[in-house]
């Protein structure tokens, strides 16, 4: 039972630096384009998820909490997104 | 809705458990309210001033965001192994691993002093434009998180090598261990943000 969640964790943290390494590089090789903003907010919303889940160890705690956290991982991806799409519109409704 | 009808009338079970003390979670909180505040203040003047937020990342060093955040996700990895040993009582091994974080933190804040006299010498400052004043808010606000984060760690170590904390009762080392998760989650969100969205 100790071993694999040693293992999990293991896994976890080569998931983590290779998501990294491939949406860095992604982003470098390629011109900045809808697929690539995509990508990186994919990344960013699983690299987030996996710390709050399993390096914080919320999966199985506080229901409030967890969603709490998970909740800022689905924001901030949306909002790159969002903010790619419609640059001019968020701007509108920003300006003083 | 669902969720809070069903952690109310659950609240005996182990979902109401929480990872290190109420206290933290409070801290953990606030500061990622703080973060996020800066993450829309990024947002919005990304959107206002979209030639200068085009062209910002260009002139950062994208080695030493990338380095840095294979550190900060490598440190969150031994902070969770060493929250592992503890529980497995072998506090000797939790602390070798602790070290390994704080060594972490340590060549982070040294990428990151190199990264900032690098930008120096190219003449990139807080006014140079809004591009940058935001970048260097948000790194520099990062960067002394990182520190006292590192401080905390060993302050923890000392803790556990006096004794303090046992396989039993450490919470003090779950304290810091989320809040040392949050470091890392918020530097994976500045990482994309600042140094490779254009």
């Amino acid at each position: 039972m100790k071993m694999t969640h040693i293992k999990v964790i293991n896994t976890l943290w080569i998931v983590l630096i290779l998501l990294t390494l491939f949406s860095t590089y992604m982003a470098e090789q390629s011109s900045p384009g809808l697929s690539s903003i995509i990508i990186m907010a994919l990344v960013l919303a699983i690299k987030g998820r996996i710390i709050v889940d399993y390096f914080m160890e919320l999966k199985h705690a506080n229901v409030v909490l967890r969603r709490l956290m998970q909740l800022y991982f689905y924001v901030i991806p949306a909002l790159i997104i969002l903010v790619y799409l419609f640059p001019d519109k968020i701007a509108k409704w920003t300006a003083l | 809705m669902e969720e809070l009808t069903f952690s109310a009338s659950d609240s005996n079970k182990k979902n109401t458990n929480i990872p290190g003390s109420l206290a933290i979670w409070a801290a953990i909180l606030a500061e990622m309210s703080e973060f996020a505040i800066m993450f829309i203040v990024y947002f919005i003047a990304k959107v206002h001033n979209p030639e200068i937020f085009a062209q910002g990342p260009l002139r950062l060093s994208t080695m030493a965001g990338a380095s840095n955040t294979l550190i900060m996700l490598t440190s969150s990895f031994f902070v969770v192994r060493g929250v592992i040993a503890m529980r497995a009582n072998k506090p000797d091994m939790c602390t070798r691993w602790l070290w390994g974080a704080v060594i972490s933190g340590g060549l982070y804040l040294i990428i990151k002093y190199f990264e900032y006299q690098w930008n120096t010498t190219q003449g990139l400052n807080t006014e140079t434009n809004i591009f940058y004043a935001v970048y260097y808010y948000v790194t520099f606000n990062h960067f002394l998180h990182v520190g006292w984060g590192s401080a905390a760690i060993i302050w923890v170590i000392f803790r556990i090598n006096t004794g303090v904390y046992t396989h039993k009762e450490h919470e003090g080392l779950l304290n810091i261990a989320v809040y040392w998760h949050m470091i890392d989650l918020a530097w994976i969100t500045i990482f994309p943000l600042l140094y490779v969205i254009h």
